[in-house]
């Protein structure tokens, strides 16, 4: 058979199409069929394609599955095995409906996605309206351009919406119901163990490694409630619990925490503290000593529960930068912060670094990013301001010429006198303007047309 | 009809370029710059004469600057007037014998101080037109322009801004030329809703002047003038300066191509689409209104 680079779930044999004996083949994306005897799929249709599928009805002799498409075409298979046509189809059936949802889903959920974006971003929405649907380009050219790898994206980062974080009082809530005789019942759904996983991963590996190979799941659940490690006290007395390493390993966390020290120089109080050179430079103080020797019972529930709080915080300050963090910064900030895991290995300068510069610098007074635009480069700019004046026969005169011409009209107007009376018909003016006290009175206009009419008809006479 | 104490001013910009006059008196006795100005002086006389409120400039285009000969700075009201009108014997209105004879004054001036420079040929045109503008700012006005010397390329651009800034000021422009046409007065004319005129006799200046362009634009309803001319909108080309109709435009500069080429000459873009074969345009003969 040709080769296929898909997993193939389902053979049918003898299943015809189109008055054809084929066998049906159902891959991991599509349904195929070939004719008997041929290497090669007639009919293949992805099942993303496939809108629903449709069986002939019980009673029929026909036994015959049809598949409709998105796009209306429909493919109908006879299941003609004698013996085992109904089989067949149903198998068929059953294996399509456990498919066809998923591929289904996958097309729903681009579908789902690209409205999510023209909602959330009227601008594009309107670019969307003015493009596509007035059909100056198709809608999988818009798409094209936007999507990009919205297939290849991991889901969290598709989804924008914080993940909500468990209430720091649930355990509170596991509210113990008095069993009648001095017994306490705690209801134990599975969101409250995957919290108190969550809270207490120590308790998770204990649980991994113990469950089901040394206790059930109901006698480790019961050891951990009594155990110590639950109560508030969580006072090492050296019993043999299976949880008194979970609070070593807590403490262990804590320590290292201790050890790595604040990389932000602004929030390091230790920094802060007065630092002494020698006796006499500077006030030398004793530390207090840290040894569970010389502690009294309070100060040492005291500082259990002091422990216990800055575990939990520091818990929730690993879950919380953790998120969002790109793989390259995980290495550097984010590997030991919830003091539960290996040893860290970073570098401390540039972070610090980092901290200073963004504590001094405002965005608001850097150089502005703008996209990066190409300058205009004109050369030859003189162009634009030469007229529509085509540069042809202009003629050119000697410098001689210019001399003489100057001369000659500086010559004429030396003596230059208004000589009115030689203006043909400037007489005729005079005399109908003189009829006229025009110092008094304005000329209305039909005796301009008046005027000018005799003015033509003494042109025509004089020049005639 | 007309508002009789509206203002309205002429403002006569006259060409008067010494080397195209110089040369047109050895070519033509007839017409020389003398008789051009007499039919200037008539024209302004006439348009004093229509009405009381009607005010007269004007201003003289030469090579160097350009110079105003009426109203003149050296005018002093009074005295030098009132001797040359009593000595003008025919009885006119004395502010127009006044104004006749500062014309003169003035012109004398100008052309007397006339320099030789080869490398400045062209008559300052947009210059004084916008010395024009500045002075009709608050009343009714229009301009008259009597055109002798060839365009000059150089002055386009600011040639256009003195049209546009006619337009917005409702100031219109007429343009009377003696001798070869001139493009950007046509579109001046256009733009502004103005005449355009090229005299075919130049004798007969003060005739043309009257009949056609001393009536303002309300009464030019009334009349039958020369027909407006057909005005030549192509643009030139960059690279060789001819008149094209169609041809290719830099999507970055918008300058202007007749054939084309891979690169922008001016902002040196590279293009790189496919063009069809461009089929070249039949030359159409032009129709000339007569």
């Amino acid at each position: 058979m040709a080769s296929l680079s898909e997993e193939v779930l389902l053979v049918v044999k003898k299943v015809r199409q189109r008055k054809q004996d084929g066998t049906l083949y159902l891959m991991a994306e599509r349904v195929a069929w070939g004719p008997e005897g041929k290497d090669r799929f007639t009919v293949s249709h992805l099942y993303a394609d496939i809108r629903c599928q449709k069986i002939s009805p019980d009673g029929k002799a026909k036994i015959q599955l049809q598949l409709v498409l998105h796009t209306g075409e429909s493919t109908t298979f006879h299941f003609a095995n004698e013996s085992s046509a109904l089989k067949d189809r149903d198998a068929t059936k059953e294996l399509l409906q456990q498919l066809l949802p998923k591929f289904k889903k996958k097309a729903n959920k681009e579908l789902e996605e690209k409205n999510r974006m023209l909602q959330e971003d009227p601008v594009l929405f309107q670019l969307y309206k003015d493009l596509v649907v007035s059909q100056v380009i198709s809608a999988e050219e818009f798409w094209a351009n936007r999507l990009g790898g919205i297939n290849n994206t991991d889901p969290a980062v598709v989804n924008n919406k914080q993940e909500v974080g468990i209430s720091g009082a649930f355990l509170a809530d596991i509210r113990p119901q008095t069993d009648g005789c001095n017994g306490l019942r705690y209801n134990l759904t599975a969101d409250i163990i995957e919290s108190i996983f969550r809270t207490y991963p120590a308790v998770k590996q204990k649980y991994s490694e113990n469950v089901p190979h040394n206790l059930t799941e109901k006698e480790f659940w019961t050891r951990f409630f009594q155990s110590h490690y639950f109560h508030r006290d969580r006072i090492n007395t050296g019993t043999q619990d299976i949880f008194s390493e979970c609070a070593k390993q807590d403490e262990k966390g804590l320590k290292s925490l201790v050890i790595q020290g604040v990389k932000n120089p602004l929030v390091d109080l230790l920094s802060l503290e007065d630092k002494t050179l020698d006796e006499g430079y500077g006030i030398c103080t004793t530390l207090p000593s840290t040894s569970n020797a010389n502690k009294t019972v309070k100060e040492s529930s005291n500082s259990a529960i002091i422990k216990r709080f800055n575990h939990h915080s520091a818990m929730v300050l690993a879950a919380g930068s953790r998120k969002g963090e790109a793989p390259t910064d995980q290495a550097s900030e984010t590997s030991s912060t919830d003091g539960n895991s290996r040893d860290s290995d970073f570098f401390q300068p540039p972070v610090k670094k980092v901290k200073l510069q963004e504590a001094i610098e405002y965005e608001d007074l850097q150089r502005e990013n703008r996209p990066k635009t190409v300058a205009l480069n004109l050369k030859k700019s003189d162009r634009y301001a030469h007229g529509p004046v085509p540069l042809q026969s202009q003629h050119y005169t000697t410098s001689q010429d210019i001399i003489n011409s100057v001369n000659y009209i500086r010559h004429e107007m030396m003596n230059y006198k208004p000589n009115l009376t030689e203006v043909r018909f400037y007489t005729a003016f005079l005399m109908i303007t003189k009829s006229h006290n025009y110092q008094k009175e304005t000329i209305n206009r039909s005796e301009i047309l008046h005027c000018i009419a005799v003015f033509l008809s003494c042109v025509v006479l004089v020049e005639r | 009809f007309k508002v009789p104490d509206e203002i309205s001013l002429l403002v006569i910009v006259v060409d008067v370029n010494p080397i195209w006059w110089g040369q047109q008196a050895q070519r033509e006795q007839e017409f020389t710059l003398s008789k051009c100005l007499d039919a200037v002086m008539v024209m302004g006389n006439s348009h004093m004469a229509m009405s009381r409120t009607n005010k007269l400039a004007v201003i003289a285009s030469h090579c160097q600057d350009s110079h105003f000969l009426y109203p003149s700075k050296s005018w002093k009201a009074g005295d030098d007037g009132a001797d040359d009108a009593s000595s003008s014997g025919d009885g006119k209105y004395e502010l127009l014998s006044v104004a006749n004879n500062l014309i003169a004054e003035e012109i004398r001036n100008v052309m007397s101080k006339t320099e030789v420079r080869g490398n400045s040929t062209d008559t300052l045109l947009a210059g004084t037109l916008a010395k024009a503008l500045c002075l009709g700012q608050e009343i009714k006005s229009r301009i008259l322009v009597i055109k002798a010397a060839e365009d000059c390329a150089l002055q386009y651009m600011n040639f256009m801004n003195v049209i546009f800034a006619a337009q917005k000021q409702n100031i219109l422009i007429d343009a009377c030329v003696l001798d070869s046409n001139s493009g950007l007065l046509q579109q001046a004319c256009d733009i502004t809703g103005g005449l355009y005129l090229k005299i075919p006799q130049q004798v007969a200046l003060a005739q043309y002047l009257l009949w056609v362009f001393l009536p303002d634009s309300e009464q030019r309803s009334q009349l039958v003038l020369p027909p407006p001319a057909h005005v030549d909108y192509r643009a030139a080309c960059f690279c060789h300066r001819n008149l094209i109709e169609i041809g290719y435009v830099c999507s970055v500069c918008l300058s202007i191509f007749c054939n084309f080429s891979p690169i922008c000459t001016t902002c040196e873009t590279a293009f790189k689409i496919q063009l069809p074969q461009m089929v070249k345009p039949k030359k159409k003969k032009l129709k000339q209104t007569t």
